[in-house]
């Protein structure tokens, strides 16, 4: 096994005295793709841009290359840049947008070749582009011009906020092949913050769910906010509407959110079959289905109500099952599998 | 954009250099820094001077131009090395305190009452002191320079003989704490009177092709002789003021070619100034 | 009112006839307000920058101070620059009183606040992804600082333009400090003063539309690099 070009130690760091990230250690491999899943707030951003040494954390410590890193460290200025959610660029041309780290790389040969192919690679005519100016793009250009002016550097570790988040659809799938193309041409790490668990499931070699600060796990999960509800018989639930329940444990506090494993769920052969004795079920349709790369899995996405859940499907039950999107299902589980936080 | 910004930084350093350039060193050798009233300035006496000065000695003249109190304050200062100033007891006063030696003088002219031809107070041909209680009992408008200048002092004084207060605090009188012709000009606005060299009036009538609205309604009162000298700073006390190109002007002012040039300088084909260097 | 019509035609014959007094007061006022320009641009766009981007303990007084600065009057700093560089002041060795140098020194006290202040506004309005930018381009610190200070350029650019409108116009300092020596430190604006004392409004308005025009240069020159 090489070793790893990130390895994170013990890092805690706080805004206004708020600790918003915890994290004990991490390591990230070179070449792989990772990928960071959680709420808004959970920290993403905040240890990409440590990641990115932008900032100095508050304690621990960032290895990088087995070297430990800090801000304008030499090991690291022109190793790793991040692109950030929204759109932005300096007040000059395309061409000198993407130009910058080259220039203070003092890398002057062939500039204008390596901005033609950079612009190239994220869909944008370098003969159209290059010359304009930044206030003449539109939000997608932009961050496609943004995302160049990283690809140019060819860098080893290339992170990525939310970087599809504000853009249009085009524009979005540019970003997402251009970033990939990084990794297959030059061997760039990527560190991928998203929304879209699909495309992080779909790429990522790694998945961690970040919550509140901490990690949380480093596979799929379904989080599960409030309000809960007291049953007349004592259980809790929350209603999904159309009539439906999610029926969990008394939580221990009214704001704690559910996490319920994949492989918590048990599809029953048939809508009609009976659960198992303390089995609850929920009533769904399928959405999705999809294949978790790395691992070889099968996951199923089921809409109940106002919320889509994601079930495991074992390989061996794939094919007596058949199943199909829109298709309904009933859902088997253990009410006590729920995991409060 | 960094090419941009590193001809910026060229041009700002050629920028300063030129300036450094451009800027002389502290001065020539022989400059003579003198200290002198608005009047002197505002006739173009020290413009017809400073050539001929020049000619003789070889010295530059420079002055600047401020009111009598400031014009001793910059003596006290050590910041001049010459005064031509004209406010005798404050000059002996000057002299007396150390501040100045050599105190000569150089010439006079006269102050003269002015006023608009219509002399709503009544005060032509009378003298200074009839003129001035005229004045007060009209509640005629009377522009003061309020400045503390020499033209100022001397004012003052002519109140003082005139029934001995200053009318300070009346409506009618008017402290422009400016210069004589501005003073001059609004009186003139104001269809009032006011107390004046003669020598900024014959400039201010010539400015006004000869026919000004103020006219010239008191003068030759023995009280009214306006006394120009030179005095030359300490050097016992401002080492560095220069003590003999002071002395140069002082006599070369006092001598033959000085005094013939004062006397012979005419606005209106009217003399200015009254040579008096004894 | 007939002596601004007067001081239009008279404006033109000044410029166009060359006259010696008139073009002698112009250079004054460009040497010194030129220098005064370079030396407070110098020193206060980087302490703007410190100002409206580190903080440091004392950051708010300290703005408090500098913005209090910029109601100097003139004539204030005139008389303290006086009592500096008069020959029985700490720094009448420096030989600055009735120069255009000592000219300078003051102006600098004037404009100094203007471009720290405006600076400091500039750089604090920057957009906050900038950092994040540049840092993650590879920009050393001291890139960060000038390719900060090269993006809100126009802001500094209207900090330039407001401190220069401000030297330019001035007459307190010149006429204390500079004396409005003739063909030395006789400026636009004190000779406008002494023009006035005199009575001689055309030409004080002369002077006046002079000045004017020099300041509309500058702007015309200064909107080219805007353009850019």
């Amino acid at each position: 096994m090489r070793s790893p070009i990130y390895q994170i130690d013990h890092l805690v760091h706080r805004y206004h005295g708020q600790p918003v990230l915890d994290i004990d250690q991490l390591l990230i491999q070179p070449a792989t793709i990772m990928g960071l899943a959680g709420p808004n707030g959970s920290g993403k951003s905040t240890l990409l841009k440590l990641m990115a040494f932008i900032m100095r954390p508050d304690e621990g410590q960032i290895y990088f290359d087995g070297v430990p890193a800090l801000p304008f460290g030499s090991v690291v200025r022109f190793q790793v840049t991040l692109l950030t959610q929204e759109p932005y660029l300096m007040k000059r041309s395309v061409f000198n947008n993407i130009a910058y780290g080259l220039r203070v790389r003092g890398q002057g040969e062939d500039t204008a070749g390596r901005i033609h192919e950079a612009l190239e690679m994220v869909g944008l005519d370098p003969e159209r582009f290059s010359g304009r100016q930044w206030s003449e793009l539109s939000g997608g250009e932009a961050q496609r011009v943004a995302l160049a002016a990283r690809l140019v550097l060819k860098p080893r570790v290339l992170l990525l906020d939310e970087p599809t988040a504000s853009v249009d659809a085009v524009s979005s799938e540019l970003i997402r092949t251009a970033s990939l193309r990084a990794r297959q041409e030059w061997g760039t790490t990527l560190v991928i913050a998203s929304h879209d668990r699909e495309w992080l499931y779909d790429v990522c070699d790694e998945v961690i769910q970040l919550f509140k600060g901490r990690m949380t796990g480093t596979g799929r999960t379904n989080m599960i906010f409030g309000p809960w509800q007291e049953g007349g018989d004592g259980g809790f639930h929350k209603r999904l509407g159309d009539g439906r329940r999610l029926i969990v444990p008394a939580p221990p506090h009214a704001e704690a959110i559910a996490f319920i494993d994949p492989a918590a769920f048990r599809i029953l052969d048939s809508p009609a079959d009976p659960v198992a004795e303390h089995e609850a079920c929920i009533d769904g349709t399928i959405t999705r289905l999809s294949l978790e790369r790395h691992s070889g899995r099968l996951y199923a996405d089921v809409r109940a109500g106002s919320m889509t859940l994601v079930v495991c499907v074992e390989a061996a039950h794939v094919a007596a099952m058949t199943l199909h999107r829109g298709w309904p299902v009933r859902l088997a589980y253990r009410p006590e599998r729920v995991q409060w936080h | 954009m960094h090419f941009k910004r590193k001809l910026l930084a060229k041009a700002c350093i050629l920028l300063t250099l030129t300036l450094m350039l451009a800027l002389p060193a502290t001065a020539a050798e022989k400059v003579l820094m003198m200290a002198t009233t608005t009047s002197t300035d505002n006739t173009g006496l020290l413009d017809y001077l400073k050539p001929h000065f020049e000619k003789a000695t070889g010295i530059e003249l420079k002055w600047t131009a401020v009111g009598t109190g400031k014009a001793l304050a910059l003596g006290k200062n050590c910041d001049v090395d010459v005064l031509l100033v004209h406010a005798p007891a404050a000059e002996k006063k000057y002299v007396e305190e150390g501040f100045g030696v050599d105190r000569r003088e150089i010439m006079y002219n006269d102050f003269v009452i002015i006023g608009p031809e219509s002399d709503p107070a009544g005060i032509k041909g009378k003298n200074v002191v009839d003129a001035l209680d005229a004045i007060r009992a009209k509640g005629a408008v009377f522009a003061s320079r309020g400045d503390n200048s020499g033209t100022h002092k001397k004012e003052l004084a002519l109140w003082k003989s005139a029934g001995g207060v200053v009318p300070e605090k009346e409506s009618w009188y008017v402290q422009t704490g400016q210069g004589m012709l501005a003073t001059i000009n609004i009186a003139a606005e104001r269809n009032g009177y006011t107390m004046t060299d003669r020598g900024t009036y014959i400039k201010y009538a010539d400015t006004l092709k000869g026919n000004p609205p103020l006219k010239v309604l008191v003068e030759g009162d023995a009280i009214l002789l306006n006394q120009y000298s030179v005095i030359a700073v300490n050097p016992k006390r401002c080492p560095e003021a220069k003590y003999d190109l002071a002395t140069t002007f002082s006599n070369w002012m006092a001598g033959a070619e000085g005094q013939k040039l004062i006397a012979d300088f005419k606005l209106l084909g009217k003399p200015l100034f009254t040579a008096n260097a004894k | 009112m007939d002596f601004i019509l007067a001081g239009f035609f008279e404006a033109i014959r000044l410029l166009l006839g060359g006259d010696a007094q008139t073009w002698s007061a112009v250079a004054a006022t460009l040497k010194a307000s030129t220098g005064s320009m370079a030396v407070s641009l110098v020193l206060g766009i980087p302490l703007g920058f410190v100002l409206g981007y580190v903080d440091f303990p004392g950051r708010r007084q300290t703005r408090l101070l500098v913005d209090t600065a910029l109601a100097l009057p003139t004539v204030f700093i005139g008389l303290v620059v006086y009592a500096f560089i008069s020959n029985r002041g700490p720094l009448g060795g420096l030989g600055l009183l009735f120069t255009l140098r000592g000219i300078v020194v003051g102006q600098t006290i004037l404009a100094l606040p203007v471009v720290i202040a405006l600076s400091a506004a500039a750089v604090e309005n920057m957009d906050r992804h900038l950092r994040t930018l540049l840092i993650t381009l590879g920009a050393s610190r001291r890139q960060l600082l000038f390719s900060s200070l090269w993006e809100v350029r126009f802001g500094l650019l209207a900090a330039g333009l407001a401190a220069y409108g401000r030297v330019m116009t001035e007459v307190g300092i010149s006429m204390m400090v500079g004396g409005n020596i003739k063909w030395h430190t006789r400026t636009i604006t004190t000779a406008i003063a002494l023009e006035t004392g005199k009575g001689m409004f055309a030409t004080g308005i002369a002077l006046g539309l002079v000045l004017i025009a020099i300041a509309f240069m500058v702007n015309v020159s200064l909107s080219f690099l805007r353009k850019r």
